[in-house]
């Protein structure tokens, strides 16, 4: 079989195509071009010299007839004609020859519409309008092609309608009479007139006789020195001579490259679908690797604060001296609440607020989670503001438990001072909120759900007393005793959601800057602002936003678009408890001056130190590309689970005619294997939520075996009840991998790391490809199950020294209380993902035809 | 379920059908109490002209004898009013309010069983596919719409579009099953309803020509248009006049059809319109009004000339590509046209990009309602973000149409010539 010509794709094709055009048609377009050219000069007018003006046509002024369809008007005039005239004339010379082409278009194919024209336009219609432009060839050339197309297909069906062929020039001419200003419909008809009598047969004797032709066409050895020459022996018989339906024997791979478009021959190239696992592979590593340039120079910024009206350190702070004698005695009190109950505390220190003047009211709460109930009580007071409306407000929030249970000695009566010296400030202009909560996951959390409205009144009473519209939150927990270094900002929100990067750039500007105190981010105590610990902070932060979990008595208020952060103080150092009151006062006096919601900076980025950052911009592509990773297996499969029928169809009935070239697939089957794969995944969801705790380590342990089997069993029953083929395999791949990117791209727009930590834990998946032997199916299952859910959280507890039961109860207790989403994603996305791939490595196609091909796939 | 037992040889799994797509609607209800609340407040489902919120502002304002178009809150049709005032209260009994949607949907199934077996789809009156073999059963059709997912939450999200669907549906099977009057005095109704229906009318008119019976049939075709339209028009005048007698004024015409034709409620929704009109200059308003319903309507003609021999191809193209351009569409718009698909289950072998518009659709199914969050509870978006998912939206329902019109086409042509059956061809 010979092989196909030389492909070609768009831009090279019309490159080729006009490296082909003939050389009559060169010279016309050469010619029309230069005169325009020349209209360009000024001192000889050239379409006042050539242009067909019928008052003007004498015997001497007769060139005019054969000049005027080289002149334009102008260059929007010029370019359509081009461009219109190009294709037919290319196709007259390719038919005619060039030497007849010549004596055609020179002389009668010029002169005949032109005495047409003056003769109507004088002795008719007794005007003198003047025209030019090489339109008129066009329109000539339309109508013999009109002509010659309705003798091979007289009548065009149109909603049961027959028109006639021959009419299409017309509609051309009335929509360019119709559309295009200033042109000469008149004009263009003399020219489609001889046209349609050219094209009747009524003007050959005009054409030069062939032997002639050809007697110059030796003499003067005309082939062999032009080129592009067209002769009289190598005029073909037209573009209507190549129809598939006239050509009755045409091979093959010719009429493929004939009809097929690019993308339909590129489509049945075996090297593309060879292709998307390398590319697949290559978004994967390139979607990591992304991750781990972040951290240098070139790829983050600096942090800046974006919200001029924040004006960080910009104030004097105040709250040192007698306040200190304040926050003693408050502590002194404190410390003998310790061991008492929720109420009691409450009551003594409500008496403590209500000392101040201030208004305060109690919230009852109780959550069901992991078999335990989260209850309590939350006390909290509202300082009206002295120059405001009670339109916004402020929350400063001390929890007497911190997320580790300690008691938060220091932090409560801070708060308490805090309050007491803000009452004494007239400068306000939003309310300020104390909240004094039990805990510092449920409480504060039951507080904010109740001040939206958006409680289950059941569990969580209404709040009697509110503000304004929350504008930020600042949480105290300083439950270490003595002095301290630096301060921590723990800023992540449930479900990883961040605040705004101001609020943030605005304590470390305060407390770096105006405090001269260290801070530090995500737990990193010491930092060098090398790449190793960049990263390290990046990475802790990504995990912690990919868990999901609420991090600190700040975390519930940021899915309400509260900006929040924890303050904590940590290490030994020579600051004291004034130091982190006034960092909390500089930082109340920035919010105070916020005229509108933070709303200038970023909320989706990665930190890395304390004065570094990347915006969504620069992080998103890595999870999009892992999450498009399993895209593209998904489309590969899909083509792939259509060709692999071809193939076999063209291997069994080679001798049959024309393979259909998509085979049907068989949906039904897969589809619902991946339903019912998808549907599982509410068991285990429902299971580890609803619990108690003392259950949750033997119920991990029995999922977690079962887990290794499940995919044993379920590839056994489906082997038995249906005897899926290896299509059918590659279906439920297709899909399986389809939903996890389309569930991994979405969410990645709200969870980037969440997205980014289960795309790269799941990639493997889109590589597992269904077992030849015995052995490569036990080591790809083996290692599949390295990487299931349940082993992998298996394996980060140990890594991370955490108790599994433990986590799992966080995990609940999120669910519950905060509605943490990241155990839909596990038991929703991933696992079946999971379940899926291992179900189509297990996978043994059923007996028939699919069987044999088993080993080659 | 009546008119499934009504025709022996069908109930085969019709009941049963109905019986599981109505238990799983009640079953939705009775276990996730939040999600019908979810689901009406969603802009997905629920547009201006459709929301089942606003239509219980227009109740209580009914009820209470203030003309229930004060306030610019309801636009619906005013016949909605008394229907809904006859069920008992929806706050104490919801469970009839759900039975009514339940019905309407199920009575829509059982219109697309109709259609599917009549077979009109594979070989209508003037054409016949050589491929018509190959289809799916009425069962499996009334199946797919049942338990689609955009149909269920339409259902569920209460939207009153499953009214105008119920209609279109059964113009549709009264028009295959040769009873014109029927279908033109259904897709009155649902012009009445939604307005847009009566863009479908030439196509209407064509199939219930071409499936008339023969012992009662008009052979003119100019007199029977005239029928159907004068027909149309009497019961559309019979329609607004109960509804002026009901509100006692005019009011409603604008109140109804008058905010789909000028767009005066910019609620987000799915569709196309409402972005441009909120970034649009007042001056330019109406010009764009003008061309973007001349566009929506441009393809009616356009259609039922270019696929005259098969009219049940021009309605399902013109449903979908209504789902897409109309001024507020919803998913249920789109869950409509997705069940006039699988009629052409005998084309799908033609169609060449079926994986690509599923993909499509689905992302735009997921990625819709992430980008809303982001941008109208997370902040951290902006309405850019939900634009963008809703042209993709666009794009893959547009590509839908684009796809099933190239395999009908394909499919006549194969039919024409026979010599070039599953050979590749390219524009020329």
């Amino acid at each position: 079989m010979p092989m196909p010509n030389v492909r070609m794709l768009g831009l090279p094709r019309a490159g080729s195509y006009i490296n082909r055009l003939p050389l009559f048609t060169r010279g016309i377009l050469a010619a029309i071009v230069l005169f325009e050219a020349l209209c360009l000069q000024s001192w000889w007018d050239v379409r006042a010299w050539g242009a067909l003006v019928p008052e003007e046509i004498g015997f001497a002024t007769l060139y005019r007839a054969n000049t005027y369809p080289f002149i334009h008007l102008n260059v929007l005039h010029l370019i359509p004609n081009l461009l219109a005239l190009t294709p037919m004339l290319e196709r007259f010379e390719n038919e005619y020859g060039t030497l007849t082409s010549l004596a055609l278009f020179l002389g009668p194919f010029s002169t005949f519409p032109a005495f047409l024209y003056v003769g109507m336009e004088k002795w008719v219609f007794r005007l003198n309008t003047a025209v030019m432009g090489a339109s008129i060839w066009f329109f000539l050339l339309a109508g013999i092609e009109a002509i010659r197309t309705y003798r091979v297909n007289p009548r065009l069906v149109i909603a049961g309608q027959s028109i006639p062929t021959w009419t299409t020039p017309l509609v051309i001419l009335l929509a360019i009479a119709v559309l295009v200003p200033r042109s000469s419909a008149f004009g263009h008809l003399c020219g489609l007139a001889v046209g349609y009598i050219c094209g009747l047969g009524y003007l050959k004797y005009l054409a030069p006789p062939e032997w002639a032709l050809r007697w110059i066409e030796k003499q003067l050895n005309l082939l062999g020195r032009l080129p592009h020459y067209v002769s009289v022996d190598q005029k073909t018989y037209g573009r209507f001579g190549v129809l598939p339906l006239s050509n009755l024997t045409p091979a093959p791979v010719v009429s493929a490259g004939l009809v097929g478009t690019s993308a339909l021959r590129l489509r049945r190239d075996p090297r593309v679908l060879k292709l998307p696992p390398y590319l697949s592979l290559l978004c994967v590593l390139v979607g990591v690797a992304w991750l781990f340039l972040l951290p240098l120079n070139d790829y983050s910024r600096r942090t800046y604060i974006s919200e001029n009206a924040l004006l960080p350190g910009q104030v004097h702070t105040y709250f040192s001296g007698s306040d200190q004698n304040v926050f003693r005695a408050y502590k002194h009190e404190v410390d003998a609440l310790v061991g008492k109950t929720n109420t009691e505390r409450n009551d003594k220190l409500e008496s403590i607020v209500k000392g101040f003047g201030l208004k305060t009211a109690r919230q009852n709460f109780t959550y069901q989670a992991a078999g335990h109930s989260y209850s309590g009580e939350n006390l909290y007071a509202i300082l009206q503001a002295p120059r405001g409306d009670a339109t916004e407000a402020v929350v400063l929030v001390a929890a007497w438990e911190n997320a580790k249970h300690e008691i938060n000695r220091k932090g409560i009566p801070l708060a308490l001072t805090l309050l007491r010296y803000f009452k004494r400030w007239s400068l306000w202009s939003k309310d300020i909120i104390l909240l004094l909560t039990p805990d510092s996951i449920a409480g504060p959390q039951a507080w904010v759900d109740a001040y939206h409205d958006a409680h289950n009144p059941s569990r969580v009473s209404s709040l009697p007393l509110k503000s304004g519209l929350l504008q930020g939150a600042i949480a105290i927990d300083y439950a270490q005793e003595g002095r301290f270094e630096s301060v921590h900002i723990v800023y992540d929100g449930v479900n990883g959601q961040l605040p705004n990067l101001d609020l943030i750039n605005s304590i470390v500007n305060i407390a770096g800057g105006q405090m001269g105190m260290g801070v530090a981010l995500q737990e990193m105590w010491r930092h060098d602002d090398g790449y190793k610990h960049r990263l390290r902070t990046m990475l802790r932060g990504m995990l912690k936003q990919g868990l999901g979990l609420p991090s600190g008595p700040h975390s519930s208020f940021i899915p309400y678009h509260v900006d929040a952060v924890t303050l904590q103080p940590f290490g030994d150092g020579w600051q004291d408890e004034m130091a982190i009151g006034r960092v909390i006062e500089g930082s109340f006096r920035s919010l105070n001056n916020l005229l509108e919601h933070l709303h200038q900076s970023f909320f989706f980025y990665l930190l890395m130190q304390r004065e570094r950052f990347v915006s969504i911009g620069t992080y998103l592509p890595s999870a999009m590309l892992v999450a498009a990773s399993f895209t593209i297996m998904a489309i590969s499969l899909w083509v792939k689970s259509g060709q692999a029928e071809a193939e076999r169809a063209t291997v069994e009935a080679k001798t049959e005619t024309a393979p259909a070239p998509a085979v049907e697939r068989d949906l039904f089957l897969p589809l619902g294997v991946v339903t019912l794969i998808q549907s599982f995944s509410i068991v285990p969801l429902y299971l580890f939520n609803h619990v108690s705790e003392s259950m949750l380590t033997p119920l991990f342990a029995t999922f977690t075996l079962l887990n290794v089997l499940l995919p044993v069993l379920l590839s056994h029953l489906l082997t038995q009840a249906a005897a899926p083929t290896l299509q059918q395999y590659h279906l439920v791949k297709s899909f399986s991998l389809l939903l996890l990117g389309m569930f991994l791209s979405s969410l990645a727009t709200l969870n980037f790391s969440l997205a980014l930590i289960i795309g790269v834990l799941a990639s493997p998946l889109s590589f597992a490809r269904p077992a030849a032997s015995r052995v490569t199916r036990l080591v790809t299952t083996a290692l599949l199950s390295a990487i299931s859910p349940p082993a992998v959280l298996l394996a980060g507890a140990a890594y991370w020294g955490a108790d599994v039961s433990g986590v799992l109860r966080e995990a609940a207790v999120g669910w519950h209380v905060c509605g943490t989403y990241s155990p839909v994603v596990v038991w929703c996305v991933w696992w079946p993902a999971w379940l899926a791939g291992s179900v189509a490595v297990l996978g043994r196609t059923g007996e028939g035809g699919a069987g044999g091909k088993e080993k080659t796939a | 379920m009546d008119g499934a037992k009504a025709t022996p040889g069908r109930a085969v799994g019709a009941v049963d059908l109905y019986v599981s797509a109505a238990a799983l609607r009640l079953a939705i209800l009775a276990l996730l109490p939040g999600l019908p609340v979810l689901l009406t407040g969603r802009v997905e489902i629920s547009t201006p002209v459709t929301s089942f919120k606003r239509l219980q502002e227009g109740l209580f304002l009914y009820n209470h004898n203030v003309s229930p178009y004060d306030g610019g809150v309801y636009h619906q049709a005013p016949l909605f009013l008394p229907l809904f005032s006859l069920l008992p209260s929806f706050l104490t009994f919801p469970i009839f309010t759900y039975l009514l949607y339940i019905a309407v949907d199920l009575l829509s199934a059982n219109a697309l069983w109709r259609i599917a077996e009549s077979g009109e789809a594979g070989s209508s009156a003037r054409f016949t596919s050589a491929r018509r073999e190959k289809r799916w059963s009425g069962f499996v059709i009334a199946a797919l719409f049942l338990f689609n997912p955009f149909t269920v939450a339409t259902c569920i999200g209460r939207s009153t579009s499953v009214f105008t669907t119920c209609a279109i549906l059964h113009a549709i099977a009264k028009a295959v099953s040769g009873s014109p009057f029927g279908a033109m005095v259904a897709l009155s109704f649902a012009s009445y309803l939604s307005m847009y229906p009566l863009l479908l009318l030439p196509p209407l008119i064509l199939l219930c020509y071409d499936r008339q019976r023969p012992e009662r049939a008009t052979k003119s075709g100019l007199k029977f248009s005239a029928t159907c339209v004068s027909v149309v028009a009497g019961v559309l005048a019979l329609l607004f006049q109960m509804s002026y007698l009901i509100t006692g004024s005019w009011e409603f015409l604008p109140s109804t059809y008058g905010v789909q034709l000028t767009l005066s409620d910019l609620t987000p929704n799915v569709g196309l319109w409402w972005y441009f009109f909120i970034e649009m200059f007042d001056s330019f308003r109406s010009f764009f009004l003008a061309v973007f319903w001349l566009h929506l309507s441009s393809y009616v003609g356009a259609l039922t000339l270019r696929i005259r021999r098969q009219p049940l191809v021009v309605l399902t193209l013109l449903l979908g590509i209504f789902a897409i351009f109309k001024p507020y569409p919803s998913i249920s718009d789109t869950s409509l046209f997705l069940a006039m698909v699988p009629l052409y289950r005998h084309v799908f072998p033609l169609m060449r990009y079926t994986f690509v518009i599923a993909a499509v659709i689905m992302y735009a199914t997921f990625l819709g309602p992430a980008f809303y969050h982001l941008w109208i509870y997370a902040g951290s978006g902006n309405a850019n973000f939900f634009y963008a998912i809703t042209l993709v939206w666009g794009l893959g329902q547009s590509l839908l149409v684009c796809d099933l019109m190239f395999a009908v086409l394909r499919d006549e042509w194969e039919v024409e010539r026979p010599e070039m059956v599953g050979k590749e061809i390219r524009q020329i």
